[in-house]
């Protein structure tokens, strides 16, 4: 009886005491997939931070389970005040109506300070839902050490040539297994290793993944097949397959890989001080009209928090430039080697390094096509990666897969539009 | 709500026995032996595997996993990385949560597996077949059952964590400890065990105590508790193995309110920082930490309950 | 499961309120925590309800949906069968094996703790441990198999080894448990009849067959219907070892309901999918329950 008791006063006192995060007084929260370390400067910022008796904490959210955790949370009426979201799960936050719509000041800076490609990108119906954040785009990613050392001292210039360049320097085993890749795909949880570079591929045969409206999608046509036959000759030549990582590239076991920038600080700790001889970052090699995808990360505002007003105040704090240099995102994401589309800050940051600069130059050309913002973009994005990866492991022929796949798609579209 | 696994088996004097009887033909009986310690020592190998593999790989540093091929042993061990574990991640606090969790379910599924399984052993009344049916029942139920619902139970519970009356506008008991004990406070297996256990206990001790006037509360206090001790030491063990280990339902409620996270969960929604080649190795140290305490515990109370019968407690009620 | 009926001294009134009193906790936790629940359940079964929303009620559509027309509920359902009889099908015989050498054997104490190690050990770190183990390229066995000059499987990234891998990640994890469930059955055999089988000049075999087994039948019994049971239901290993990947290969229905729940947040689909799966595996625990009783007559 006694433990029993004692068991239900445990419980009891548990239960009466609801965690402070949700009181009203506690710190705002800004709810980020960065890692507390990659998130270091921005962590300052936020430590120092105090207006009118408003404080703020950082909380870190699983990239992977970010927009699972953001609708968790809502479920249970326990949501961050600031989230930063990327652009593709968007439309179903707007949808849900999780995000708050921005105040006319707000919206207002981020048209004035932000290049309008990536204004696009957080824009949903005609409405901006937040401030730009981390901008990426895809290139081809060389390590110049194996394709030197297979005879080739530029990165491919066009398709054919990437094929065999990378032929040349993939080596295997004596049990057959890849041993160095001459191309990997990135084997992610969301899919974007397969999706991301289809995309770019896609854009460079000159067509995009769905109609204007978003009514129809546009996967079965020829420029579709074609582009995800380019990613499955590459695995039929033996030059990659799927137990291969992109991710595994600052280890040097791989030839190019068709990635985003955000990856450069880790090829800087895999490479040390040869970073800057052997990496080299050169356009994607389809042809001249040769285009490739960018997406977005936003600041926008939960339209639960009962302190909208602050939160905004908050969230421009960290993007306006400061006295003495970027803004706290701006000096944060510089350092993850990560781009921003805020001009004040790309203008107080400088020359960029030689990795950075052809992602920046092909923002700046135009080249980098935004990643639509259609609803349920994550599950079908889930979707388009499985049909891939079963056409890049021969279960499947591209132009039947695309084909059902295409119908999938449609299928969602038309609930919403 | 789904059970601690039943059985740790004591040796009995069976064992002597079985040995025994093994004694047909020295010849045999060595080469069997051969072959016994080899498949136990096989799978014994096999147990430990990927214990030692973590902790081989907790000890790699960049140098060896930026390497091509990247080298299986560290080429000049980490031991730093324990210390990092504790600086780079919020593990304190996932560890006081594990422990708080864990000790208030413990503690609840104990008291009311106690009390519950003694009043279906030794009282006759009205309706006990049906409880008592219930109880081996709802073991047939597993736990994916009730996430969903529970999960909205909480949430709608009137006048918590600023909902109204109608159960709107607020979180209800989500984010709180009470989210992650209530639905484990009473072990349906745990009732099932220690009925069992009362069982076996004669009654004439509980008879006599009572023609001495002794109360009900007195007769279950002094007389009847401190004979299952053995017992309730097995299912403590049990409880608080199982709930160390939850995982799917603490995510689940937690998912949003890091501050609650136990360790598993805030290892499991951590992995975008173990994302990248130099950090596996904090992954794997931080793996290592969230298992050693279970393992000193079990170490600590093993001896608590392996001279008993506990596997008799299983034997009873098959 | 007849429960003895303990002796009562002056009738059934012995006790009065007392065992309603210590009853009382279970009694308002068998109501709020599972009755309300199950009920809240299968309510919700009937409806179509995303939780920003309000539910409506749909009749049956979800379970037709669920039956007729979603292909990926039945592939789960298959991966399902596939997991949990791999799994009963190899870790029961295997536990078993392992508990006649263990049951024999000196030093139980260290071999006890050694396979009771999964059990202690949480299913993150069981998922996280075996991704190193069995990384393709640069895994602990894969390594080791290519040092002898053979090529491993492609554990995780192929379709069938990784369905293969998360059973027998499953068996690894169980193993130690059953096996002590047998060892315990085994010991609780009695000599005396190993004797007279012996005197009778029974062979080894013959003891196995006709002594052994028949007396540890409710082991057995019990072993494979709860191996059972959990096989069909879980999914936190998959979860965190494969995500249910690749390519769908080792999704099952547990967790395609989960994360139709919050991933999806289609509650009402959800809660049919789980209802129809705890009626499959209702009606295959009582036919196995039958069908093992039988034999053992």
């Amino acid at each position: 009886m006694l433990h029993q008791r004692m068991a239900a006063l445990a419980c009891g006192l548990a239960l009466g005491t609801p965690v402070a995060a949700i009181a009203q007084d506690g710190p705002l929260t800004v709810a980020m997939h960065y890692t507390q370390e990659q998130a270091a400067p921005l962590l300052a910022c936020l430590d120092a931070y105090e207006a009118d008796g408003v404080t703020a904490e950082y909380q870190q959210i699983s990239y992977r389970d970010y927009l699972q955790t953001v609708l968790t949370g809502r479920l249970g009426g326990q949501s961050p005040d600031i989230y930063n979201v990327y652009s593709i799960w968007a439309a179903q936050m707007v949808d849900n109506g999780v995000l708050d719509a921005p105040p006319v000041a707000v919206s207002k800076l981020v048209s004035e300070t932000y290049s309008a490609g990536t204004v696009d990108a957080v824009t949903i119906d005609g409405t901006v839902w937040g401030v730009p954040t981390e901008v990426s785009a895809y290139m081809l990613v060389s390590n110049m050490a194996l394709l030197r050392e297979a005879g080739y001292d530029a990165p491919p210039a066009t398709w054919e040539e990437l094929r065999e360049i990378a032929r040349t320097v993939t080596a295997r085993n004596e049990q057959g297994r890849i041993e160095t890749a001459g191309f990997a795909f990135a084997d992610s949880s969301s899919g974007a290793g397969f999706v991301h570079p289809f995309y770019a591929l896609l854009y460079s045969e000159g067509a995009r993944p769905y109609s204007d409206d978003f009514s129809e999608a546009n996967l079965d046509g020829p420029e579709a097949e074609a582009a995800l036959e380019r990613m499955a000759e590459l695995v039929g030549d033996g030059i990659t397959d799927l137990s291969v990582d992109a991710y595994d590239f600052p280890a040097g076991g791989i030839g190019m890989m068709i990635m985003a920038n955000w990856l450069e600080s880790e090829i800087r700790a895999g490479f040390g001080d040869s970073f800057e001889e052997d990496v080299v970052v050169s356009p994607i090699p389809a042809g001249a009209d040769w285009r490739t995808l960018q997406y977005a990360f936003f600041m926008g505002v939960d339209s639960n928090s009962d302190r909208k007003e602050a939160a905004w105040d908050l969230v421009r704090h960290l993007n306006a430039p400061r006295e003495d240099g970027p803004s706290c995102m701006g000096e944060m994401l510089s350092g993850l080697g990560a781009l921003t589309a805020n001009t004040a800050d790309n203008a107080a940051m400088g020359e960029p390094d030689a990795f950075t600069a052809p992602y920046l130059a092909a923002l700046e050309e135009g080249r980098a096509v935004s990643q639509p913002n259609v609803m349920q973009a994550a599950e079908i994005e889930g979707m388009m990666a499985q049909t891939f990866e079963r056409v890049l492991a021969g279960d499947a022929e591209a132009g039947p897969a695309l084909e059902s796949l295409d119908g999938e798609v449609e299928d969602i579209l038309f609930e919403f539009y | 709500m789904s059970a601690p696994d039943p059985i740790v088996a004591g040796e009995t004097a069976g064992v002597a026995a079985t040995r025994r009887l093994l004694s047909g033909g020295a010849l045999r009986r060595h080469a069997g032996g051969v072959l016994k310690y080899a498949l136990l020592a096989l799978g014994a190998g096999l147990m430990i595997l990927p214990f030692a593999d973590m902790f081989v790989g907790a000890l790699r540093g960049p140098a060896d996993v930026y390497a091509n091929p990247p080298r299986y042993l560290p080429s000049e061990p980490q031991w730093g990385v324990y210390a990092r574990v504790f600086a780079e991640l919020p593990m304190t606090r996932w560890f006081a949560n594990s422990v708080i969790v864990t000790g208030l379910i413990t503690a609840a599924q104990v008291a009311t597996s106690v009390t519950a399984g003694y009043a279906l052993a030794k009282y006759e009344f009205r309706g006990r077949a049906s409880i008592f049916q219930l109880v081996v029942g709802a073991q047939m139920f597993p736990f994916f059952l009730f996430i969903i619902p529970i999960f909205f139970l909480l949430r709608f519970v009137p006048l918590m964590g600023g909902n109204d009356i109608a159960g709107q506008g607020g979180s209800g008991l989500l984010g709180t400890y009470a989210a992650l004990c209530l639905p484990f406070i009473v072990t349906w297996y745990g009732v099932f065990l220690m009925r069992q256990f009362f069982m076996g206990i004669p009654d004439d001790l509980m008879e006599a105590a009572r023609l001495d006037g002794a109360s009900e509360y007195r007769i279950f206090r002094s007389i009847m508790l401190p004979l299952v001790k053995p017992a309730i030491a097995t299912l403590t063990l049990f409880s608080f193995v199982y709930h160390w280990n939850e995982f799917i339902w603490t995510m689940t409620v937690t998912r949003s309110a890091p501050e609650l996270q136990t360790l598993p969960v805030g290892i499991y929604l951590l992995q975008g920082a173990f994302e990248s080649l130099d950090q596996k190795s904090l992954q794997q140290a931080a793996l290592a930490v969230s298992i050693l305490p279970v393992i000193v515990v079990f170490l600590a109370l093993q001896r608590l309950f392996a001279a008993s019968d506990t596997a008799n407690a299983w034997q009873g009620g098959k | 499961m007849r429960p003895r009926t303990p002796r009562v001294v002056d009738g059934p009134a012995v006790g009065g309120w007392a065992p309603w009193l210590f009853l009382a906790p279970l009694l308002v936790f068998a109501f709020v925590f599972f009755l309300l629940p199950l009920g809240f359940s299968v309510w919700l079964s009937f409806t179509r309800w995303n939780p920003l929303g309000a539910p409506s009620w749909v009749g049956l559509r979800q379970f037709e949906y669920l039956l007729t027309r979603d292909d990926t509920f039945w592939r789960t359902v298959v991966n399902t069968f596939v997991f949990a009889f791999g799994f009963v099908a190899i870790g029961v015989p295997l536990a078993l094996l392992l508990a006649f050498a263990f049951s024999r054997a000196r030093g139980k104490a260290i071999w006890r703790q050694i396979y009771y190690l999964p059990q202690l050990t949480n299913i993150v770190a069981i998922a996280y441990l075996w991704q190193f183990v069995l990384d393709d390229r640069d895994g602990l066995i894969n390594r080791a198999l290519g040092a002898i000059g053979l090529r491993g499987p492609d554990w995780l990234t192929d379709p069938t080894m990784a369905m293969v891998s998360v059973v027998l990640v499953m068996i690894w994890y169980d193993a130690g448990k059953n096996m002590l469930i047998f060892s315990a059955a085994l010991d609780g055999v009695d000599r005396a009849i190993y004797d007279a089988a012996t005197l009778d000049g029974a062979g080894a075999w013959r003891t196995l067959r006709s002594v052994t087994l028949p007396i540890i039948r409710p082991a057995f019994t019990f072993v494979t219907i709860t191996s059972f049971i959990t096989g069909m239901g879980f999914f936190s290993l998959i979860l965190a070892m494969t995500g249910g990947g690749p390519r769908g290969a080792t999704e099952v229905t547990a967790l395609y309901t989960y994360r139709m729940a919050f991933e999806d947040l289609r509650m009402g689909r959800a809660s049919a999918g789980a209802l129809i799966l705890f009626a499959i595996i209702g009606a295959l625990s009582l036919l196995q329950f039958r069908a093992l009783r039988e034999r053992s007559r």
